[in-house]
């Protein structure tokens, strides 16, 4: 009870220390530490989907951007109340989840890569045509965050709720995880066969995990929408489909540390390497990923315990 | 039960009965079908013809999920782990239709607990008490076979299927899977056996059903088996091993 009592009270700690960092940051820092949270966010769903339940997919963005889509969307073009647009765009997220996974996941290997794939670019052809819906390659800007009992979120403490999303969303994770649901998707990974003989139904499972990492995309996409108050389609491509599963498997995949810590390395990377090299960082993540994959295919999350275990010893 | 493949008729009209706490003993040289009719009670093939009736419910062509879930299960012969969890949590697998549904119930992490607990203690009764967090990938052949076995039993199973267990063991790790098994029958489960390996059948079964060309030949306690001259022709080049 005791050891319980202490992981709740390390959980609050650093819960306090992220929510409070935001308030001695300058607004370019927080801008910036706002982003890699949410990138931390998607990479944790993702390392559930890819790293954890072995399936491959590059809708992860595409779902982001539905998320951040529709909540405005509804919210200002359809005047929607605010509660019931981001619930619609957890729908629409599951939805189109659906539609995608249960004919995909039922057929065997790449094929839920395949469909992604052309989901992730049908979306950015959608949004660039979508004419006064979605505002086409300019986007939709000029909207605020409505206020909630007249108090209307803003700045640092707008970090907090996003603080906040980062903290459920690993809850979620981390309870499935821990659970027989986790070593059901591990098993899945691992061998399917051996896993359907254990009376884990794979197909289900496979569309579950898809389902739950795209609805929780979508919930980031809709915190976004208002840390800039611009909604436009280059961050929903592909580009970033392919760099999260980059920082999953240079953090190490499987591991909830592995992503995260893959995640910050990669996203301040750029930051360290523009004054040296320009916006030729892109080669140094793809050295760094060959080196990864070469050298040590669990990450650096497996340099990590490497040296736990040396220093043990 | 029948099944062809294209002109090929694997398994020709077999029907035999397993009951609790028995060892039943499937045997017949290369080629008579064992495997295609394990495949078929573990739902992996369909059966063209026939009918597999467990307590009084029709299981023929469910999905091997849901025939793990009624408490059939099975090992493979070519060990088949889960590569990316240490032994433990390879056998905690096997208890996954023994969870209740709801991973955030607040009694979830007693149930998770409870089932720890009973992994480690067919762990323990494998014999690869040592080993609980060992990789996978570091077992020896035969440690996966026996792993293959606690993993099957974590599922509570009231019968299971054993598909060659005894291929690629030394003398050895035969005697003591020998003696697993009996303790499995012995706690009340079905066992059926297929198995290439006659002495190592013979000796362990209670009844056997000899398959040859997909149909069953012979069908008895392994000494009545064994005097049959059918048997014998099957198994003519083999006979050495009676």
């Amino acid at each position: 009870m005791n050891q319980h009592l202490a992981q709740r009270l390390v959980w609050i700690a650093a819960f306090a220390i992220l929510a409070i960092l935001p308030f001695f940051l300058g607004s370019y820092h927080n801008d910036v530490y706002r982003k890699m949270l949410l990138w931390i966010t998607l990479a944790l769903g993702y390392n559930f989907l890819f790293g954890i339940c072995g399936q491959v997919a590059f809708s992860h963005f595409a779902f982001y951007g539905i998320g951040a889509y529709s909540v405005v969307v509804l919210t200002f073009h359809a005047g929607l109340p605010f509660p019931l647009a981001i619930a619609l765009g957890l729908l629409i997220c599951v939805t189109v989840a659906l539609l995608v996974a249960i004919p995909a996941t039922r057929l065997e290997g790449f094929y839920l890569a395949l469909v992604t794939l052309a989901l992730a670019q049908l979306f950015i052809v959608v949004l660039n045509e979508g004419g006064n819906v979605t505002g086409g390659a300019g986007g939709i800007a000029n909207y605020r965050l409505p206020s909630i009992f007249g108090w209307r979120i803003a700045g640092p403490a707008y970090t907090v709720v996003i603080v906040l999303l980062l903290f459920i969303t690993l809850f979620i994770l981390l309870k499935l995880d821990r659970s027989w649901f986790g070593r059901a998707c591990r098993a899945v990974r691992d061998n399917p066969e051996a896993a359907a003989a254990m009376g884990v139904d794979v197909a289900r499972t496979k569309v579950i995990v898809f389902t739950l990492t795209s609805a929780l995309a979508g919930a980031a996409g809709m915190v976004y929408a208002f840390v800039d108050n611009t909604v436009n389609p280059p961050i929903f491509g592909l580009d970033n489909a392919f760099l999260i599963l980059f920082m999953v498997i240079v953090g190490g995949s499987g591991r909830h540390a592995g992503a995260a810590i893959g995640t910050i390395l990669l996203f301040l990377l750029p930051f360290w390497l523009a004054p040296v090299v320009g916006y030729h960082h892109q080669l140094v993540f793809g050295a760094l990923m060959m080196a990864v994959i070469l050298m040590q295919p669990k990450g650096l999350i497996g340099i990590w315990d490497r040296l736990g275990d040396r220093f043990s010893r | 039960m029948t099944k062809r493949f294209g002109g090929l008729t694997a398994v020709a009209g077999l029907d035999f009965e397993l009951r609790e706490g028995e060892i039943l003993g499937l045997i017949g040289p290369n080629g008579a079908g064992k495997t295609t009719t394990f495949n078929i009670i573990a739902g992996a093939h369909a059966a063209d013809e026939g009918e597999i009736r467990f307590a009084g419910e029709s299981i023929l062509g469910l999905p091997p999920h849901q025939i793990a879930r009624r408490g059939i299960m099975r090992t493979f012969q070519h060990n088949r782990p889960f590569g990316g969890m240490p032994v433990l949590e390879n056998v905690m697998v096997g208890a996954h239709t023994r969870f209740a549904r709801n991973p955030f119930s607040r009694k979830a992490p007693a149930e998770e607990e409870r089932q720890r607990q009973r992994a480690k203690e067919l762990i323990d009764f494998v014999g690869l008490a040592g080993l609980r967090d060992a990789d996978v990938g570091t077992l020896s052949f035969g440690q996966g076979r026996l792993l293959e076995i606690a993993r099957a039993l974590a599922g509570e199973p009231r019968v299971i299927l054993f598909d060659e267990p005894a291929a690629g063991l030394t003398a050895a790790e035969l005697d003591r899977l020998a003696g697993i098994i009996r303790g499995i029958a012995g706690r009340g489960i079905a066992v059926l056996l297929i198995e290439h390996d006659m002495r190592f059948l013979l000796s362990l079964a209670s009844r056997v059903v000899v398959l040859n060309f997909g149909a069953r030949i012979a069908e008895g306690t392994p000494q009545e088996v064994r005097s049959q001259r059918a048997v014998m022709d099957a198994y003519l080049g083999d006979a050495a091993a009676l």
